[in-house]
């Protein structure tokens, strides 16, 4: 079986590499009976397009940000990034494995012709600023580029005032003052675009985002596929998440270090009553986004659900 | 100091939709006027949210995203607005040392083509639309943008491409039929 | 019929890819407009390689290229060409201008060039630019009786500056793919963009001191101190509006897309001052600013469908099977790939090049253990070359919308060779000498 499977990171991006390295991993453990190529953002078609184009029967399959679908169904957005729901990677795999997380991706996905195989993530994100952040008060008035969905409207509820720049704009609006900070990604990758060089407070970790990324393909292909195949790419992917959130987090560790070492970054970490509150606006914010489908609903249902149960909400 | 031949014209005569373009080709040259209006409303929205940031502190969720609304249908129209016009660029090296039998031929055969193209684009549109109007149990919904503010502009571009697209195909066959028929 | 769909593959990549770039020139050529041959050939490809449910993929890609934010800044520089061109503003300019290059021998041109460099510090893409200087100052050199080679030359290769100087998009979706740092390509891009200008300034001065007919020096009497003071008052509002437009993007007022309607903002300001606002003139500017950007845009959509499909073909793994395979030594990759782009420039649009090329060239050149940022600096320079190089140059295809019409393609091709020379001696500079770049 041979499969084109489009990323939605660049080339260049560890990220892409590290997905790389997963799409080669599979043609080893089904001994070549599975060959996945792995294509960078826009080579076939825009970032926010594969969903159609799997369905087209263009590409097979796709590595993404589930949030660029919060056009199609707001679900997307609240499922993908519910701001404030994880503390760290782990507590979003057992969501996804063992608390009902990867049937509830499926019943969203399934309908537009999609299986989704499993997560990953790039682990918690870093937020980029130019002046020292404390806590939520100082977001009150901050000039700050959120991309679109739930993040956004989550900083406007805490007081900020949130710009919607699209990323290639983000570094010259940081470095002429446009704006005072930016949700953009992870440490590492930040520090590697020279963010730090023109915005030199980072809170880290990140207390805004931690993006969900579905490895997904289309549901007619993986039905087609017997079962030992399904089982083993479903592996694969359990298997990768977990290599992918350790070695991004080497790679933050490392660049911390350097940027610190570096003297002219002063790296923040904010104290844990003001990430609790927060994620106390966030949660306010879930609500009105349920509110806007069915799918969103159902999605914060099982959501608020699991971590009630869990003791990770009250 | 001023050589009164090239004093510059306020305004320059317009030559609009050539006359092989028809009726189609004049609507189309008409309607010109609504986008290009989109695009000084580009300008106007640019220019009120630098202001309400700079000043106020308070940028709009909306600017960007209708800026870009605005000039990306101002983009399609363009295109069509350049067809009705005949104004977009062609490379004529041979075109022009044909004799003008050949040359209307060859004008006939390029309408017909392009009119193809269009057909089989407005095709692709249309199963691009499929996906962007309806959710996947057949209810009308248009995409949105996901945002914050989150309006309909995804889906009312793909629209709106679908249409340009068709009716570009129609303008391609009235200009290889007018060509055919030789009208001037 | 339906045998037809799918065919193509038997070709193989090697000669699919062949076929394409024949199909690309023999379409270029027919006199179908720009806009449908990058389309068409796209088309034929995605029916003959695979079939129909292919096709969307062309549409989604015109989507993707027309509701990018990247492009907003295209529309507002034709704009405020369009109104300058309508009113007295750039006339005036360059009737100042006269007065201060005095005696110097190519002197417009020169200030040609220095314009071109500001409006280049004001924005990051080109179109807006050549149209601006293709309207503006073309028709003042043009009047003064300079050759019209070298006033097209220098109209093409300044306005095709404004990706080369700071701030610069082909910069910024590089430092995207290659996640090397933005800031340090504007850097490292700073010195090679005034290099180059520097270039054209020492062409038209040499060309001019040879043949002095080529660039005559403007009215021979002495201009009275009164009338000195009048002229100088046509660089007030200008300067105000370049002032408004770098102040905004420099003092962190406006992203760099916003200042460009700052600019135009600026410009009507202007001709309200002067009195020669009306909404006749304001229609007319607008309208052919849809005019100039309908081609522009649809000049650039099917170069990007193009490489989509073409990367659907495995164009991606033919491209760096191709490169990895032609040498050990990472100097002739190096210069294989400068060849390959310089081809690519040829017959595709830079945002075609970039999303063909970008994915493959930087992970080879990492490896090789060259710098990233360098070779960014590289493939802007060789960007440069693209905007001229015929068949398919947009910096002529955009001078031609806007010129008189009896400047044909042929001619402003030919015009350009000698600049194309001169960026390619740039390019070859920057190669034996990347210290230039400060890496
Ligand atoms: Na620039
Ligand atoms: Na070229």
């Amino acid at each position: 079986f041979e499969f084109r499977f489009q990323s939605s990171d660049p080339a260049g991006n560890p990220n892409f590499q590290l997905q790389q390295g997963w799409a080669e991993s599979i043609s080893d453990k089904t001994g070549g009976r599975i060959a996945i190529e792995l294509l960078p953002v826009e080579s076939i078609v825009a970032h926010n397009e594969t969903q159609d184009a799997i369905v087209a029967g263009i590409l097979d399959g796709h590595i993404t940000d589930t949030s660029y679908f919060s056009g199609k169904d707001p679900a997307f957005g609240l499922v993908a990034n519910p701001v404030g729901a994880w503390s760290s990677p782990d507590e979003m795999f057992a969501f996804m494995d063992n608390g009902g997380g990867k049937e509830l991706m499926n019943e969203l996905l399934e309908p537009y012709g999609l299986h989704f195989i499993g997560a990953t993530t790039p682990g918690l994100e870093a937020f980029v600023s130019k002046v020292q952040l404390n806590g939520v008060d100082d977001l009150k008035g901050l000039k700050m580029r959120a991309p679109e969905g739930l993040v956004q409207q989550v900083f406007a509820a805490a007081g900020a005032a949130p710009v919607n720049l699209p990323g290639s704009e983000v570094f010259t609006a940081l470095d002429k003052g446009v704006i005072d900070a930016a949700d953009y990604t992870v440490f590492s990758t930040n520090h590697a675009q020279g963010m730090h060089g023109v915005a030199p407070f980072p809170v880290y970790p990140g207390f805004h985002s931690m993006p969900l990324v579905e490895i997904s393909m289309s549901k007619a292909k993986w039905d087609a596929l017997p079962a030992d195949l399904q089982a083993a790419l479903t592996e694969s992917v359990a298997e990768f998440s977990r290599s992918q959130v350790a070695a991004l987090a080497e790679r933050d560790m490392k660049a911390i270090e350097e940027a610190k070492a570096g003297g002219e970054v002063t790296v923040i970490d904010w104290a844990p009553e003001e990430r609790a509150k927060f994620r106390t606006i966030a949660k306010g914010e879930w609500e009105k986004v349920a509110g806007r489908s069915k799918n969103a609903q159902r999605v914060y249902d099982v959501l608020t659900g699991y971590l009630k149960e869990n003791g990770l909400m009250q | 100091m001023s050589d009164l031949e090239d004093a510059h014209a306020i305004e320059k005569e317009d030559p609009g939709a050539i006359a092989e373009a028809g009726m189609l080709g004049r609507w189309i040259d008409r309607g010109g006027i609504v986008f290009a209006i989109g695009i000084v409303l580009s300008m106007v929205i640019l220019i009120n949210e630098v202001l309400l940031r700079y000043l106020f502190n308070a940028p709009t969720i909306w600017a960007h995203e209708t800026t870009i609304f605005l000039c990306g249908t101002a983009f399609i129209y363009g295109g069509l607005y350049c067809t009705a016009r005949d104004k977009h660029i062609r490379v004529v090296l041979i075109y022009d040392v044909l004799p003008r039998r050949l040359r209307r031929l060859l004008d006939i055969v390029i309408s017909l083509v392009c009119a193809g193209a269009s057909a089989i684009f407005s095709w692709a549109a249309w199963t691009m639309v499929l996906r962007a109007a309806f959710r996947p149990d057949g209810s009308f919904r248009l995409e949105r943008s996901g945002s914050a503010w989150d309006p309909v502009y995804p889906g009312a571009i793909k629209i709106f491409l679908l249409a340009v697209l068709a009716v570009m195909a129609v303008q391609f066959l009235l200009l290889a039929f007018n060509y055919a028929r030789g009208r001037r | 019929m339906t045998d037809i769909f799918g065919s193509f593959q038997s070709l193989g990549i090697e000669s699919g890819t062949l076929l394409m770039f024949v199909m690309l020139l023999g379409l270029l050529v027919s006199g179908i407009p720009l806009a449908f041959v990058t389309l068409l050939v796209a088309l034929v490809f995605a029916l003959g390689w695979f079939g129909p449910m292919v096709v969307p993929l062309i549409t989604s890609r015109v989507y993707t290229f027309v509701s990018s934010f990247v492009f907003v800044s295209v529309p507002m520089f034709v704009l405020m060409a369009a109104i300058l061109d309508r009113s007295g503003i750039a006339r005036d300019l360059f009737d100042a201008m006269k007065l201060l290059g005095g005696r110097l021998r190519g002197g417009v041109a020169i200030q040609t060039i220095v314009v071109a460099v500001i409006l280049a510090a004001m924005s990051g893409i080109i179109g807006g630019e050549v149209v601006l200087l293709g309207l503006v100052a073309l028709p003042q050199m043009l009047r003064l009786g300079y050759d019209k080679k070298l006033a097209i030359g220098v109209v093409c290769a300044g306005g095709a500056l404004g990706t080369m100087v700071p701030p610069s998009i082909v910069l910024i979706i590089y430092g995207l793919t290659a996640n090397v740092s933005v800031g340090d390509l504007f850097t490292a891009a700073f010195i090679p963009g005034l290099m180059l200008a520097s270039f054209y300034v020492a062409y038209v001065l040499i060309r001019a001191y040879l043949n002095p007919a080529i660039a005559p020096i403007p009215d021979e009497e002495p201009v009275s101190i009164g009338e000195k003071l009048r002229l100088l008052k046509g660089l007030f509002l200008p300067l105000l509006v370049v002032a408004g437009v770098l102040g905004s993007i420099y003092g962190g007022v406006a992203s760099i897309t916003e200042a460009s309607a700052v600019g135009v903002a600026g410009v009507l300001v202007s001709t309200i001052l002067r009195g020669e606002f009306s909404l006749g003139l304001l229609k007319g500017a607008a309208l052919q600013t849809l005019q100039t950007v309908g081609m522009i845009v649809w000049i650039g959509i099917g170069a990007s469908a193009l490489v989509g499909v073409f990367n659907l073909m495995g164009g991606i793994k033919f491209v760096s099977a191709l490169i990895t395979g032609i040498s050990d030594d990472p100097t002739i990759i190096l210069l294989f790939m400068m060849l390959i782009l310089f081809v690519l420039g040829m017959f595709l649009d830079w945002v075609g090049i970039a999303l063909l090329t970008m994915p493959i060239f930087v992970p080879i050149i990492t490896q090789l253990g060259y710098d990233p940022v360098w070779f960014g600096v590289l493939f802007c320079m060789n960007m440069q070359v693209s905007f001229l190089s015929p068949p398919f140059g947009p910096a002529a295809f955009y001078l031609k919308s806007v010129a008189p019409p009896d400047i044909s393609l042929g001619t402003i091709f030919r015009s350009l060779l000698p600049f194309i020379a001169m960026q390619m001696l740039a390019l070859a500079i920057l190669i034996a000498a990347p210290w230039i770049t400060g890496r």
